[in-house]
């Protein structure tokens, strides 16, 4: 009896630390935060630090950036990361294999490390530049380093996302059966045909799903945008860190924050919307 | 007209042979099973047709024209996978109707073949439903209406019932046979399950290890079989080895006459319902035990052991008494002599009284 009620208790002991952790380190600190960026000088409810950073040019600037350099990096990211999952679903051979290797290998280097490798890859007399150099001198005038510049941070972010998105389109890939795709070319569709209207819209979750979760890593990250991106204007991670730390704005940063929060919470509610919807079935 | 011609067609994939130079006809609106156990090459060869895998060698024709060198979504053919294969995200009409509208036919001209086609199939007001909100048997028959909305040429069926339970498995089956008699089109079907072949097919090519065994119509793929491997495979089937020397093979008690004199190894085959049941005293009769006795519905297979035989199946009818360990005597009334690099060849003899019914031996 007792054995009975400890087993049916486990799964609830097993998840109160997570949960504990979670209300804890995340829920309770965010909702406090909330609740102070609403709360004015005199402590009524108050809008007054959401208009303070409305009219502040730089934490605007810096909001409209941090969208640009996130929506770029995921149209970057896409851009490569979809047709390199197509290849490793469809391929038989060594080569996607290796591909499929080195496509996962940035999954192992810390993020720290990579945006260096990547500062002594392409800045000005870098790597890139003393390869091309080599090649062609005259070439070499032309070199327009990304270092410390926005396609820093958009170079920066995809490499640094590859290996997961890769993951998660070739498993949304791979639930895609062979069958389907041969019934489609047995009734008469084209290569273009099946990736329009077959594979394309099976995969749209895992597209979904992968969309979610780099956006709400790009947008919120700063060790990329630090030390890649120019120094104006930044990211809000960047921002936030600088508001919070050399300008001594401990409340201009809460508001940051919770902005950013509050723009990812909203991503991830598109992501939660589109894992249970996967769960209960539904297209 | 719509025949098909397989001609020479082999596949090798990297050492292996999965088949072997074969040649086949179909006539047109024939229904032809290629029946074999997993891995003998029918599915390979189905596909071949289809144009999902490439010919190492041989030719393809239908209505004479090669199309061995057309690519899948050009062929006049069109295909029943064995998983239903319906695409998930769209309805059942759009479905169906997705190779017409890739043929830029008018909306009016799809709408009227796709509910033509539900209505072929026995599912008429079905075209709103999604895929996963239908049974297995119903997926199924959509992947079949949405093969012959397009009116191909060639039906190719890939193990379509497969998947499906008995009792299911049965009714398609015999709706399948209708639907394609009633619109005349030739069909291709592959199975390994040999009663789906013995009831559907106008012939049937047994296939094993990449190879045709035997072409034929079922009665004759069942009475007369070519190979000891088509004997084995189709029904159920005793294979005594045996030593014949010169006209006879002693087996057991029995002395059996072959028509033709030889010296060495044979197999001797008999079906179970070949054997009668006579009295345990019978001279003409092999004597045995009644080992098993399985119960099949309207009839009983006995496993019986006979002493320098082994145990052979026969069957019994439900009325006859019989018990476990009970003596019996069995007389063959039709056997096949089957020896390496020559033609099988079929003996009758003479036949006996059964025993009768519900008449303790």
């Amino acid at each position: 009896m007792v054995a009975r009620s400890t087993r049916s208790l486990l799964p609830y002991i097993l998840i109160t630390p997570p949960i504990i952790l979670v209300f804890g380190l995340i829920f309770f600190p965010a909702a406090q935060s909330f609740v102070r960026t609403l709360t004015g000088v005199d402590g009524s409810f108050s809008f007054e630090r959401y208009l303070e950073f409305m009219n502040d040019r730089s934490s605007v600037t810096s909001l409209i950036f941090t969208f640009q350099v996130t929506f770029l990096s995921l149209i970057g990211l896409f851009a490569i990361c979809y047709p390199l999952a197509l290849y490793l679903r469809f391929s038989n051979s060594r080569v996607a294999y290796w591909a499929q290797m080195v496509a996962l290998l940035p999954l192992f280097v810390p993020g720290i490390m990579s945006a260096y490798a990547l500062i002594r890859f392409f800045r000005g007399r870098g790597l890139l530049e003393t390869i091309i150099y080599q090649l062609s001198p005259v070439l070499s005038e032309t070199y327009y380093s990304p270092y410390v510049k926005p396609e820093g941070i958009i170079i920066g972010s995809i490499w640094e996302s590859i290996p997961f998105t890769v993951l998660v389109l070739l498993a949304g890939l791979r639930q895609v059966e062979s069958g389907l795709i041969e019934s489609a070319q047995d009734v008469g569709a084209s290569r273009w045909t099946i990736f329009f209207q077959i594979i394309l819209p099976l995969t749209r979750r895992a597209a979904l799903i992968a969309f979610c979760l780099n956006f709400i890593a790009i947008f919120g990250s700063y060790t990329i945008p630090y030390l890649l991106g120019p120094a104006a204007p930044q990211t809000l991670g960047v921002l936030m860190q600088r508001t919070y730390q050399e300008y001594a704005q401990p409340l201009q940063a809460e508001t940051q924050a919770v902005i950013t929060f509050a723009v990812c919470a909203l991503v991830g509610l598109l992501y939660v919307r589109t894992v249970s919807s996967q769960r209960t079935g539904r297209n | 007209m719509s025949t098909l011609s397989l001609k020479q067609l082999r596949k090798q994939f990297g050492d292996v042979t999965a088949v072997h130079e074969i040649n086949l006809e179909v006539g047109d609106g024939e229904f032809l099973c290629i029946l074999g156990p997993s891995g003998c090459g029918k599915s390979t060869a189905l596909r071949m047709i289809a144009g999902f895998e490439e010919p190492t060698s041989g030719d393809i024709l239908i209505d004479g024209q090669s199309v061995v060198t057309m690519a899948a979504n050009h062929r006049p053919t069109a295909m029943v996978f064995q998983k239903y294969t319906l695409w998930p995200h769209m309805k059942v009409y759009d479905n169906i109707a997705f190779g017409l509208k890739l043929r830029g036919l008018a909306r009016t001209e799809i709408d009227r073949k796709v509910n033509e086609a539900l209505e072929l199939v026995g599912l008429p007001d079905y075209g709103k439903r999604m895929p996963n909100q239908l049974s297995g048997g119903e997926q199924q028959r959509i992947a079949l209406a949405r093969a012959l909305v397009l009116e191909p040429k060639i039906l190719l069926l890939d193990e379509p019932f497969s998947n499906l339970d008995a009792l299911l498995r049965v009714r398609l089956r015999e709706e399948l046979r209708r639907i394609q008699r009633r619109v005349k089109i030739t069909a291709i079907f592959v199975t390994h399950d040999q009663e789906e072949a013995l009831s559907l097919a106008d012939r049937i090519a047994v296939m094993s290890k990449g190879r045709v065994e035997q072409l034929d119509v079922p009665s004759r793929i069942y009475d007369q079989p070519a190979t000891l491997f088509v004997a084995d495979f189709i029904g159920v089937m005793n294979l005594i080895p045996a030593q014949q020397n010169g006209a006879t093979i002693d087996l057991g008690a029995l002395r059996l006459e072959s028509p033709t004199r030889v010296n060495g190894t044979v197999t001797v085959a008999i079906r179970p319902e070949d054997i009668a049941i006579v009295g345990e005293s019978d001279v003409d009769a092999w004597g045995g035990e009644v080992e098993q006795i399985i119960d099949l519905g309207h009839y009983r297979k006995l496993l019986v052991k006979v002493p320098s035989v082994g145990t052979l199946k026969v069957y019994a009818p439900k009325a006859l008494d019989l018990r476990e360990n009970q003596l019996i005597g069995l007389n063959p009334s039709r056997f096949t002599i089957f020896r390496d690099g020559a033609a099988p060849i079929e003996v009758k003899r003479e036949a006996v009284a059964p025993l009768e019914m519900s008449v303790a031996v």
